[in-house]
């Protein structure tokens, strides 16, 4: 652990940076130092101004005020080339890798070193990238194709990417929110591992247990000003204050799991097998239960959901609800017989981005909740308004097409659209992935409201505190099969990640 | 937030207004313009094409399009063509034209449904084909309907309006309802919108792509009908360009090549805008080569002005 000197001067000095869009302050004064080598995470709700303020470090945005100084030199604003040539580069959230290029093409897109007469000197690209990967102590074959590789060492290809033009500072936006814990921690220790070379970063992430264990310093963020910056030397930031901090109020009541009563069995899978080869899969789920599937990214979680409610075809297997035994091939099979799939990936699974947040809620509904061959979309809203309102949607109107709403908006809709149609068995696929705290918190409200209406619920989730306080029971898959079974006292992290991991068989 | 809101209605409002200024200006210069014969003239000119828009339209939604509806509106004239020549039952001869028409578009459907591959190659193939057959009945010769409808291009109503128009209008009016106030256009919108969403939704996504491009087929029908009560007469490469006429009438209307967005009004303003500035330049006697290379102007015009919002948008 290298000591960061905080007598000298910061690399990197924001002083109250406002902007503001149409009349609305974005930022309203914000003032952020980093020192060399430092890891400076930023929190704050999304909407709080994190991403605004990092484009006006990126030069993508003017500030309406305030100024930026860059090693003691001071600058109004910013503009991307200038950004750069300052030495500040950012490792966005979105994945910006082209996938059919290999690791070596992909750091040095836009950037390659060519000779004079504009060749590209592979051989100095790949020597350069091993050079690299080994100084960061990373597993990993400079000459892959970005597709054949896992989501964590995508991630490091994006990392080494933004190295490359060995910048002074560099900005992480949220480099973990689609990793497991392992991931995770491949990535935290590579961040760490940069700061050591003398690299300052700012860490923007909505895990409060990574930036415990990596930060120098936190600032927290709401409403486009800084609440509160915390020393974490000891590795000790209070973490349920900065929760308070972000959200404004305490979270007293997050996750809201109330007991409740345990039914009889609703849904049983009997010796489901998705292919051929593959393990066969027995459970069951009760009214009023709350199961958690746990397990690594990969080791086929979603694939079982996916089977369940016929999004994906099955080899062999009986389900049956309540007793009866159904078939289920495809998606109006699976929601016939009871079954709500809260999708993973929204955007891609979830919605229609680009119609209102109305024709999204009603789309499932449209066979049996309206009632009538001919139809009056002008005549929905009052089917839905009390659905939205309870759910606390933030949309300016129902009118409103769903890509301008916020990520946790944009997930309640998704949520919106299966509460409609009342369903028996709720399927729930990283649901709270990428949303504000808020947002979170709604969810689980209504997890609960679900459970005591008698209606189970599976969640599939790689968020381990939501997994391990919400479940009655966690199924911990790997290798496509359950691999065991953790309840009550036993549903812990520890035991969670072993089981996952496949390290030591879990003992009782 | 507002305006994002009413973009579509925007575009409608744009095109009105954009007509409506190009009637005024060529109502100054030559007043026998807004002269109501001359439009209904404008009408009857657009009629074909319109209800090919409709068409072309309800696809792009769903999130298809079919570049062989020109060549099937043709195979289904040729059909009704023979039929009318060698057996003389008018009625007979529209049944089969319709039948032929739905069928072709059913059949891009099922490949383009089952294949998962993109309509717009699919539909180019198959135009072909559907070219050839009606090269293959009609032996390349021009068909005679035998004025089997002339009355319908004749006929008018009060004597002011001619029977097409209202032909016209009802596959305006269908395709409006079909889509706006029926469950399966809803559902066709959801599919444009976000297939992968449409079936996890329980929407039977194969079923609803032939169907819709079913309804597409049977709509060139139509537009074979009214195409023969105008001229009386077909020839297998008379199809040539609808296709890409209709597409352009659509986009300008703001219907999108992603799907999901767009409003059948819209197109019908963009059908519109194109008939007036084509009748406005015969009108001005501008010269025919000229007007090609005008029109093209124009298209390009129009498509970058109603996209600028989405230039804005994303800065």
């Amino acid at each position: 652990m290298v000591d960061i000197d905080y007598n000298n001067n910061p690399i990197l000095k924001m002083n109250e940076i406002k902007k503001e869009f149409s009349g609305v302050y974005a930022l309203s004064g914000i003032t952020f130092d980093l020192y060399r080598g430092e890891i400076h995470c930023l929190v704050g709700e999304n909407g709080a101004g994190k991403s605004t303020l990092m484009k006006v470090l990126s030069g993508a945005y003017r500030p309406t005020s305030g100024s930026i100084e860059v090693e003691g030199k001071s600058y109004e604003t910013l503009t991307p080339n200038l950004s750069k040539e300052l030495g500040i580069n950012i490792v966005y959230q979105e994945n910006d890798l082209v996938a059919s290029m290999n690791v070596v093409e992909n750091i040095y897109v836009g950037n390659e070193k060519a000779n004079r007469f504009g060749f590209v000197k592979f051989k100095e690209m790949l020597e350069e990238t091993k050079r690299q990967i080994e100084e960061l102590g990373i597993q990993m074959n400079s000459l892959t194709k970005i597709e054949n590789l896992s989501v964590s060492d995508q991630q490091f290809v994006k990392i080494l990417k933004a190295l490359s033009v060995e910048p002074k500072v560099l900005i992480m936006d949220e480099p973990t929110s689609m990793f497991n814990v392992e991931d995770a921690a491949k990535v935290l220790k590579l961040t760490k591992t940069i700061s050591e070379k003398g690299i300052s970063i700012i860490y923007i992430s909505h895990f409060l247990n990574e930036i415990q264990q990596i930060a120098d310093r936190v600032t927290v963020i709401r409403d486009g000003a800084v609440v509160n910056t915390y020393q974490n030397k000891t590795r000790d930031i209070p973490i349920a204050t900065i929760t308070t901090d972000m959200v404004g109020r305490p979270v007293d009541t997050f996750y809201q799991k109330e007991k409740q009563t345990i039914g009889e069995v609703l849904l049983e899978v009997k010796d489901l097998q998705l292919k051929k080869d593959s393990p066969k899969i027995s459970f069951q789920v009760r009214e009023g239960e709350i199961v958690g599937f746990a397990g690594m990214v990969g080791a086929g979680r979603t694939e079982i959901v996916r089977a369940l409610t016929g999004a994906d075809s099955k080899y062999g297997g009986e389900i049956r609800i309540h007793g009866r035994k159904v078939e289920i091939r495809n998606p109006r099979d699976g929601i016939r017989e009871g079954f709500a799939h809260i999708t993973e990936d929204r955007q891609q699974l979830g919605l229609m981005l680009h119609n209102s947040v109305l024709e999204n809620v009603t789309i499932i509904g449209l066979r049996d909740k309206i009632k009538g061959f001919f139809i009056q979309i002008k005549k929905f809203p009052p089917y839905v308004e009390k659905l939205i309102n309870d759910l606390r949607v933030k949309t300016p109107s129902l009118w409103t097409e769903a890509v301008y709403l916020s990520g946790g908006n944009q997930q309640k809709v998704v949520l919106a659209k299966w509460l409609f149609i009342e369903q028996e068995i709720y399927i729930f696929d990283e649901p709270t992935r990428g949303i504000d705290i808020n947002a979170k918190a709604e969810f689980y409200k209504q997890m609960s409201r679900l459970t005591k209406q008698g209606k189970c619920i599976i969640i599939v989730s790689s968020d381990m505190p939501e997994l391990i306080s919400m479940s009655d029971r966690v199924l911990v898959i790997r290798d496509g099969g359950i691999d065991g079974e953790l309840a009550g006292e036993d549903i812990t992290e520890q035991n969670i990640i072993k089981q996952a991991l496949g390290v030591k068989k879990y003992e009782k | 937030m507002k305006n994002r809101v009413t973009i579509l209605k925007d575009q409608r409002i744009l095109l009105s207004l954009v007509i409506v200024a190009i009637v005024a200006i060529v109502a100054m210069i030559n007043p026998r313009f807004i002269a109501v014969k001359n439009l209904i003239t404008i009408f009857q000119q657009i009629s074909v094409i319109g209800i090919l828009t409709m068409a072309m339209s309800m696809l792009l939604i769903s999130g298809g399009i079919d570049l062989s509806i020109g060549n099937i509106m043709v195979l289904s004239g040729v059909v009704m063509a023979q039929i009318i020549s060698t057996n003389g039952n008018v009625a007979l001869a529209v049944m089969a034209g319709m039948i032929t028409a739905a069928l072709c578009g059913v059949l891009n459907g099922v490949v383009i449904a089952k294949s998962k591959c993109i309509p717009l190659i699919i539909t180019l193939g198959t135009s072909q084909m559907f070219y050839g057959l009606a090269l293959t009945i009609s032996g390349g010769r021009i068909m005679s309907f035998g004025g089997a409808f002339n009355t319908i291009g004749k006929t008018k109503l009060f004597n002011v309006f001619p029977v097409m128009l209202f032909v016209l209008m009802a596959m305006v009016l269908v395709s409006y309802v079909i889509m706006n106030r029926t469950k399966f256009g809803r559902r066709i919108v959801a599919l444009g919108g976000n297939e992968k969403n449409a079936f996890l939704s329980g929407i039977h996504v194969v079923k609803y792509k032939v169907i819709i491009y079913g309804i597409a087929g049977f709509f060139c029908s139509v537009a074979a009908i009214i195409f023969s009560a105008r001229i009386d007469s077909i020839t297998a490469n008379a199809g040539t360009g609808y296709e890409t006429n209709a597409l352009t009438a659509a986009i300008i209307g703001g219907v999108t090549f992603d799907g999901g967005k767009g409003t059948i009004s819209g197109a019908f303003l963009g059908c519109i805008l194109m008939g007036v500035i084509s009748n406005a330049m015969n009108i001005l006697q501008v010269e025919t080569y000229i007007q090609t290379i005008i029109t093209g102007a124009i298209i390009v015009c129009a498509v970058v002005l109603s996209n600028l919002n989405n230039i804005k948008k994303n800065k």
